[in-house]
């Protein structure tokens, strides 16, 4: 073959080559644009929701808010505890808005396990992403599509759809981890039990003009709530 | 139509290849550390685009792949053939076509753009725009001075 051969068949190749390019590209746009960002093969509830709500919050593991922040509020916890997920759609949502996007105050979030077995290793996974940084985004969508809490529902696979849902970037990574988190769960449960908190949702506050941590157990609505971060800040 | 010199268009390629390494290799070694890329002016969308799911693909971080594409791309700069002009041209291609992907995907889906991924994305496109320059104005070429005319072609 001589040169002028070559570089008609190399030129033909490279059109072709970018001819496919370009194909694929838009085929991974369209299927992207097409997807409902709700948890791909999952079907997953909130998704959207959940990262509106959060968007351009900072979260440093379970903290949800600005690092500096004055006033630290403390929840505990189950992720299979319905009150707990009627107090994350119903009384929190204002505080986040009101509160936390201002950089006033930050919100912890810590397992209390009271429900059953699985609170555990569903409250390690959402440790787990919160190591990297979409445990809000676990907790509120584990929140969003909770099953009865006297079923299994929260198995591996719904966590790992959760997981998934939550967009915790290295999920091989976070599958791993999960498990060894699990005694940080029981810890945080420890430190509930000191606190004098026995069941969930239960909330502990710090601020300047507070004495370390203080409960104030399960304020009723979010006026309650925003009452005790005004006396601690 | 005149082109650069095969030669000029090499040194390019070469320079934001390893340009490109370095950008590639930062944003890898921030992932590894678990943190994210430092933004500019204190943005936060580095972190939120390196925490996305689209950061990541079969688990492997795409900064990774972008550091085998530059060194593929450096390594096209070394050599004067065919292979070396198709193949740059094809990882030029590739980068190009997912940064472009990427790009989208920073805008549309996570809503947020990392500076890092936008400078990445440019030096792909020039490299794109070089390694096309170079197969089309040298493909089939056996030698090329360095800034001699293009030699005879069929």
């Amino acid at each position: 073959m001589n040169d002028g051969e070559r570089r008609k068949q190399l030129l033909q190749l490279a059109a072709g080559a970018a001819f496919l390019a370009v194909a694929v590209v838009l085929v991974l746009i369209v299927v992207n644009a097409s997807s409902s960002g709700d948890g791909g093969d999952t079907k997953l509830e909130g998704k959207a929701e959940v990262n509106r709500a959060l968007k351009g919050i900072p979260q440093e593991g379970m903290t949800l808010g600005d690092p500096q922040a004055p006033v630290e509020l403390v929840e505990f916890a189950d992720l299979k505890c319905p009150y707990c997920k009627a107090f994350a759609e119903g009384v929190l949502p204002p505080i986040i808005e009101n509160q936390v996007k201002n950089g006033r105050v930050k919100i912890s979030y810590r397992v209390l396990t009271i429900i059953d077995d699985q609170s555990q290793p569903a409250g390690a996974a959402a440790y787990a992403a919160g190591n990297q940084g979409r445990g809000w985004n676990f907790v509120e969508l584990f929140y969003r599509n909770q099953g009865n809490e006297a079923t299994g529902y929260a198995n591996d696979a719904f966590l790992e759809a959760i997981a998934k849902g939550a967009d915790v970037p290295n999920l091989s990574h976070w599958n791993r981890e999960r498990a060894e988190l699990e005694p940080e769960v029981e810890a945080s449960t420890a430190e509930a039990h000191k606190l004098g908190f026995t069941g969930t949702p239960s909330f502990a506050i710090k601020g300047p003009k507070t004495v370390g941590l203080e409960p104030i157990d399960t304020p009723s609505s979010s006026e309650a709530l925003e009452g005790a971060i005004e006396e601690a800040g | 139509m005149s082109y650069p010199s095969e030669w000029t268009l090499r040194r390019a390629i070469a320079f934001l290849a390893a340009l490109g390494v370095g950008v590639a290799t930062y944003i890898a070694v921030e992932a590894a550390g678990g943190d994210a890329p430092a933004c500019i002016a204190g943005s936060s969308g580095c972190a939120t685009v390196a925490k996305s799911s689209y950061s990541h693909l079969a688990g492997v971080n795409i900064a990774v792949f972008g550091i085998v594409g530059y060194v593929l791309l450096l390594a096209s700069a070394f050599f004067v053939s065919d292979l070396a002009r198709f193949g740059g041209f094809l990882v030029a291609l590739g980068g190009f076509g997912y940064s472009v992907f990427l790009t989208y995907v920073e805008i549309f889906k996570i809503e947020a753009i990392c500076q890092w991924c936008v400078g990445s994305a440019i030096l792909m496109t020039i490299l794109f725009a070089l390694s096309a320059t170079r197969l089309v104005a040298y493909a089939g070429a056996q030698n090329v001075s360095k800034s001699g005319p293009l030699p005879n072609r069929a």
